[in-house]
């Protein structure tokens, strides 16, 4: 029996770097376009959580490779009895210092990405300056508010504001930032591709802001347990040129001022038989 | 520490414990409870002449003459494989469903051509991979290679899989509104069965287009559980809302035959009619009912059929959406006091039911209304829609437009009121310009200052 201990233990490690190497072949590992982060925050998220990897690997793997070679050594010698020892002051000291180090290192060491992703003082002007739109997350879908084109976005809603509910388009080439709101409980606005993830609470506007490195159409999930319809709450953020975006705009502008008379972009649902019947 | 007897049981309950709080979702199609207070022997035939038209949810029925893209499907027998003699099963090679929906199973496949022409067997197993399918040996049919047939309902049964997967849950299997989550739901899921929509672009008496529900779909509806699906193609919400249409017209059909035998054959009616006032015998009803079923029934069921599908048909006209006869009224601040003197006007009586500043609390909600389908009081006060819910008048300063936050939606409320609420049409008593004075006044109200 003692044997197979030294081989159950050994396997772990050993699963643990095999699966870790398969992981982008068999597309276990980050989603979007070879595991690279959409957005170049996402990129330096995505470097953080490898170096977290590694030192935890690094430990996983000695601590492991330590075990197997007592318990190797245990089976293999029966002459050698155990002692009981009441601990080793200079083994507990290194065992917490090492450790601490670490985790200091680590705590330092992703300060400047935290603070660009989440302290105010240090995200993108351009982007706190002009909000472009209120995202309010609801059982079980998004719904987002634009500021009328040329306006900036009130806290309140104003009578020109435009409206669409789970397609929230940003334009390309600059960072942007939402407000993020939530009608009843607890959702989180979740871009897996951009490494975003932000909770959303009743009560409170939170900012937001990304930038995608590609023009593209990315998932919005939702990432809090928000009842049972929670796996449905999904939309497409979709960042396209400054030219495409102030279409969209202009295009969502006429038809929500729609009178049920004259033409408009033929591309919404049923506008467009209402547009060429006239 | 030991692991007692006792707690090895316990755990073993744990997961028995928490089953019993999965209850299975309904899985056929349920008739009214109307339908089912009839006495059985008119309740029956109103139940076979449902199935035999729309089938159940796993067995769909083809029915002509319902505005419904049914998909047939057309194909050929290529191989037959001897069927061994204890076999119940034809199984046949084909081609031609490639491009059908990759599940046929329990759709009727009528033959075309061969001995078995004109008749209808079911599909019982369906292999999209191999094309095989099979149905059910009987003397009538004898599968040859060469024979043609149709599949039927391959529409309807794709719409139905997305429903299940999106709707069933709230809305229910047959479209009753009862759905597993239904009861947490406030306001309730709709039932269809009344086919009965409440924001459509159709003239007041017309049902809904098509296109009103697809945008239904695709939008949500603000303020309420009905969320967006606007990541479902425009192909999905098209054949979602061709099978939740089909529904409707199974619920209305089901209704007109009920409404006709009801005030004759209810369990309670007859109860009365065969007491000591009444003075009938049971056998006297049974019989004038078996008269009734032989002589009148079948052209009650093609009434209530044809009068459904056309009504259904007519709504997808163009004649019957709701145009504004001219533009939109400037939003102007004159415009806007002229919508706020019609509001609080006797000819709109708006403030009756929304209150004078629009907040939803009239007077109207204070008082004790009458169902329009019973006769009789509810038991609360305030407005009730259609469907028996207790339903408060909006809020005109919230700002959340359940049927569309464009001019032309409010509009189109205003001028065919809310489809089975007391929300009444005001297309005929108000000109176009004092609707446009209208929606620019109740549209200006959740920004102003009162």
């Amino acid at each position: 029996m003692g044997k197979g201990w030294c081989l159950f233990f050994l396997f772990w490690p050993v699963a643990a770097v095999v699966s870790c190497a398969m992981a982008p072949m068999v597309g276990w590992s980050f989603p979007y376009d070879n595991a690279q982060a959409a957005s170049n925050l996402g990129i330096r998220i995505d470097g953080l959580f490898y170096l977290i990897l590694i030192v935890t690997a690094i430990v996983f793997v000695g601590t492991q490779a330590v075990l197997v070679y007592a318990l190797w050594r245990g089976v293999n010698n029966r002459e050698e009895r155990a002692t009981h020892i009441h601990g080793n002051h200079k083994l507990e000291l290194i065992w917490s210092i090492i450790p601490g180090v670490i985790l200091l290192f680590l705590a330092l060491y992703q300060m400047n990405i935290w603070a660009d992703f989440r302290i105010k003082k240090f995200y993108p002007e351009v982007a706190v300056k002009d909000p472009i739109a209120e995202v309010t997350a609801r059982q079980f879908e998004w719904r987002f508010r634009y500021p009328a084109i040329g306006k900036k976005l009130q806290p309140k809603p104003q009578p020109d504001d435009l409206y669409t509910v789970n397609e929230l388009h940003v334009p390309f080439g600059r960072p942007v930032m939402i407000q993020l709101r939530s009608d009843d409980v607890q959702h989180s606005f979740f871009l897996p591709a951009l490494r975003i993830k932000q909770d959303a609470l009743p009560g409170l506007q939170i900012p937001v802001w990304f930038e995608a490195n590609k023009e593209g159409v990315y998932d919005l999930v939702c990432a809090e347990l928000c009842g049972w319809g929670h796996y449905k709450m999904k939309a497409h953020v979709i960042v396209e040129s400054e030219e495409d975006y102030q279409n969209y705009l202009k295009n969502l502008t006429q038809q929500q001022f729609y009178d049920g008379l004259g033409k408009i972009a033929a591309n919404e649902n049923d506008s467009e038989s209402e547009a060429t019947e006239k | 520490m030991r692991f007692g007897f006792s707690r090895l049981i316990l755990l073993l309950l744990f997961p028995l414990i928490s089953l019993t709080g999965c209850e299975q979702p309904q899985v056929d199609f349920v008739f009214s409870k109307k339908t089912n207070e009839l006495i059985p022997a008119a309740a029956k035939p109103v139940k076979e002449a449902l199935v035999r038209q729309f089938g159940n949810p796993f067995e769909l029925t083809q029915f002509e003459g319902l505005p419904t893209n049914f998909g047939d499907v057309e194909g050929t027998v290529k191989t037959v494989e001897a069927p061994s003699g204890e076999e119940k099963l034809i199984r046949l090679q084909v081609e031609g469903l490639q491009d059908a929906y990759n599940k046929l199973q329990g759709l009727p496949l009528e033959w075309t051509s061969g001995k078995g022409q004109g008749q209808i067997s079911r599909i019982k197993e369906y292999n999209y991979e191999t094309g095989t399918i099979a149905v059910e040996k009987t003397a009538e049919i004898d599968p040859q290679p060469g024979d043609t047939f149709l599949v039927e309902c391959t529409r309807l049964q794709f719409g139905r899989d997305l429903y299940n997967r999106h709707c069933m849950h709230c809305h229910g299997m047959s479209g009753e509104g009862t759905g597993p989550t239904s009861r947490y739901l406030n306001p309730p899921p709709r039932d269809f069965r009344l086919g009965i929509y409440k924001y459509t672009s159709t003239k007041p008496t017309a049902k809904a287009q098509k296109a009103d529900l697809e945008r239904t779909v695709k939008e949500g509806i603000a303020g309420t559980y009905m969320p967006s699906f606007k990541l479902l193609t425009d192909d999905e919400v098209a054949a979602i809302t061709n099978y939740v249409i089909w529904l409707s017209m199974r619920g209305e059909t089901e209704k007109k035959l009920v409404d006709e035998l009801f005030f004759d054959y209810s369990k309670e009616v007859v109860a009365e009619r065969t007491s000591e006032d009444g003075g009938e015998k049971p056998e006297e009803i049974q019989e004038e009912l078996k008269e009734y079923m032989e002589l009148d029934f079948p052209d009650t069921l093609e009434f209530a059929t044809s009068s459904v599908a056309d009504a259904w048909e007519e709504a997808n006209m163009e004649d019957a959406i709701v145009v504004p006869g001219t533009p939109r009224v400037p939003d102007t601040p004159e415009s806007r006091e002229r919508g706020r003197k019609l509001y609080l006007s006797d000819k709109t009586k708006c403030a009756t039911c929304h209150g004078p500043q629009g907040r939803g609390n009239g007077t109207a909600t204070q008082d004790f209304w009458t169902n329009p389908v019973t006769n009789k009081k509810y038991p609360n006060r305030g407005l009730h829609d259609i469907w028996g819910n207790q339903l408060p008048p909006r809020d005109l300063h919230r700002g959340i437009y359940r049927g569309g936050r464009r001019p032309i939606d409010v509009y189109r409320r205003m001028y065919s009121g809310i489809k089975g609420t007391p929300m009444p049409a005001f297309g005929g008593p108000l000109s176009d310009e004092e609707l446009w004075d209208l929606v620019n006044y109740v549209m200006s109200l959740p920004y102003s200052k009162n």
